[in-house]
């Protein structure tokens, strides 16, 4: 799982509704995994990147240079996409855990799929 | 004809004419795709078949993802006069499809040679400059065979016949033409010039396939036979059943007489970078391109199975972020499997989620790509409802879904929008196969839907009056044929926020 998807997924237990988002993250396993850069893709992440969450997982994984928001003029700032590239792109989260802010509910990560199932009781209605 | 140069390419000079096979239903994509890719001219479509000329050559034909197979076009003419006449009569008719004209037979076999020549060429030069291009290569073969069974079966449908017994049989028959022949071949090996103009040291087999009134009359095999010894009368070649030179494909129908040369022994639609197929990856193709995703979009496969429709979308439109959720394990491995071995893994994000209870925040997400499963395996029945509202709720305002439905589904969710209308889909290619003839694939000739009258523009006769659902509201649908069964191929927009 890349950062740029941790990024969108959100809890969706039963009455969570929006504080649901961001799920926190743990991880045990963690790969870098180069991705051919395309400023341009990159460029086109950026504003669908919720800072604040993306900033959180990005320390608990412990890492650095981790621009603090969009600087202006970032689609042509060729050092500020490739930072974003591979904050969003390349750290691959392999195992471990996502956690419901709300409710507490963990998700499994394993073999870099998330496993977002909830189980017959927290569906119900 | 006038001596216009006609662009840098001298040969062939105004393009050459071929067709693509295509499934039912993807014709008027595969129109819109030759236009597209192959700046093809004087395009047309008939059930089934899409003519076109293009001055491309086979690299980028080979590219063309709705189709099935290509062939070089020899000759399209009305059908043979099968009502009136004996069987000689229609033999005659037959035989007079090649000693009629044998110029364009030529003119297609020089066409063909040139295009063959050059896709060698650029092999070998690919061949010195990229030797990582080898291991392409293997994977080709082993998708290759898998595509031989899987063509075995439909070919078998289709009473389409590889007539290799039969034109040996009837060339030892006919012991006194084969000495003719030969005594043919050794002027030639004395006139040269002559022996390259007629190709008359070719080898080839007849396909021939029959429907129709046609098909009462004859067999493929007895057909096949007829045009065999014609061409070898003709034209001095050789039939070769196992390994010809030259394959000729002719199809007798009641619309049409075609005869082609088939260009790629590996149909266009068997995709080198697909491992395991779930979904015909020409519909996940033509599903995609319905969708029109846009360079930095959201793009969610919520039922994604083994991955066949984010492959198909990520090949071809690579700046987007994809993502594909299944509840199933197994097809998750599988989709796994099929993004390395595609080498699209970094381009495509897996997640383990039901289509019903999506882990995504609402109006999040700019295109859905999904085939709903069904069939005896699947039991979503009213599940569509609920799909439905929650592709609903995380679909952006503008945002747009290409679902592949069932009939069952459809009905359902027409229920559900509580109109009495029924469901109208165009039906030309869903009656009898070639009953409808449609040279006019873009045409207005449709029925715009009274009820968004802002999306007659996109001249959809084809737009089913199927009711929105919520605030998704169908804009455009296809029915198209999954082999045994028929889908509609349906694309909603979302309006506007649902109500309160």
């Amino acid at each position: 799982m890349k950062l740029l998807t941790h990024n969108l997924l959100s809890s969706h237990v039963r009455g969570v509704g929006p504080r649901g988002f961001p799920l926190r993250l743990q991880a045990t396993e963690v790969r870098i995994n180069p991705v051919e850069f395309n400023p341009d893709f990159v460029a086109r992440m950026i504003p669908k990147v919720e800072w604040a969450a993306l900033l959180e997982a990005a320390d608990t994984l412990h890492l650095i240079e981790v621009p603090k928001e969009p600087i202006e003029g970032y689609e042509h700032d060729e050092e500020f996409l490739r930072k974003m590239h591979h904050i969003l792109l390349e750290v691959e989260v392999l195992e471990g855990t996502l956690q419901c802010p709300e409710s507490g509910r963990l998700f499994p990560i394993s073999r870099g799929i998330p496993n977002m199932l909830l189980s017959d009781e927290e569906t119900e209605t | 004809m006038a001596a216009v140069p006609r662009g840098p390419r001298s040969d062939p000079p105004a393009g050459a004419r071929f067709f693509c096979t295509a499934g039912r239903g993807l014709e008027p994509f595969l129109t819109r795709e030759v236009r597209a890719r192959l700046a093809a001219t004087q395009v047309e479509y008939i059930s089934g078949k899409v003519f076109f000329t293009t001055c491309s050559d086979l690299n980028m034909l080979k590219k063309l993802k709705s189709a099935e197979r290509l062939f070089l076009l020899i000759k399209k003419q009305l059908p043979l006069n099968v009502s009136s006449g004996s069987k000689g009569k229609i033999f005659n008719e037959m035989q007079r499809l090649i000693n009629d004209d044998p110029e364009s037979w030529l003119k297609a076999i020089s066409i063909w040679k040139n295009l063959e020549l050059d896709a060698k060429k650029e092999k070998l030069s690919q061949k010195d400059a990229n030797p990582l291009k080898r291991k392409m290569g293997e994977n080709d073969v082993i998708v290759a065979k898998k595509l031989e069974t899987e063509q075995m079966h439909e070919i078998r449908e289709n009473k389409e016949c590889q007539l290799e017994k039969q034109i040996e049989a009837a060339a030892l028959e006919q012991g006194h033409r084969i000495t003719k022949r030969q005594e043919f071949l050794e002027e030639d090996l004395q006139k040269d010039a002559v022996g390259s103009r007629t190709h008359s040291d070719l080898t080839f087999r007849v396909s021939c396939r029959c429907s129709g009134a046609i098909a009462k009359t004859f067999t493929a095999q007895e057909v096949g036979r007829v045009f065999g010894i014609a061409l070898m009368k003709q034209f001095g070649w050789k039939a070769d059943l196992r390994n010809p030179n030259l394959e000729v494909f002719i199809h007798l129908s009641d619309i049409y007489s075609v005869v082609g040369i088939p260009m790629f022994r590996v149909p266009l639609a068997s995709r080198a970078y697909i491992k395991t197929a779930g979904l015909r990856s020409t519909t996940a193709w033509a599903m995609a391109c319905l969708a029109e995703i846009k360079a930095g979009a959201f793009v969610l496969d919520p039922m994604c199975g083994l991955g066949t429709i984010l492959l198909e979308a990520a090949k071809e439109w690579p700046d987007v972020y994809y993502v594909g959720a299944d509840v199933s394990d197994s097809q998750l491995l599988g989709a796994c499997d099929n993004l390395k071995a595609a080498g699209l893994k970094d381009k495509i994000e897996l997640i383990k989620a039901s289509v019903t209870e999506l882990p995504l925040p609402s109006e999040s997400v700019d295109t859905i790509i999904s085939d709903i499963p069904f069939g005896k395996k699947f039991k979503l029945g009213e599940d569509i409802k609920s799909i439905l509202q929650e592709m609903e709720r995380v679909l952006h305002i503008g945002g747009t879904a290409v679902l592949l439905l069932s009939e069952d589904h459809c009905r359902r969710l027409r229920d559900h929008g509580g109109t009495s209308i029924p469901l109208n889909c165009r039906e030309g290619h869903a009656g009898e196969p070639g009953s409808e003839e449609c040279l006019n694939p873009e045409g207005k000739t449709g029925i715009s839907d009274p009820v968004s009258p802002s999306f007659a523009a996109s001249n959809q006769d084809s737009l089913d009056r199927m009711p929105p659902f919520g605030s998704l509201v169908p804009v455009e649908c296809y029915k198209v044929s999954l082999g045994k069964t028929d889908a509609f191929m349906c694309k909603y927009k979302k309006l506007h926020s649902p109500g309160p």
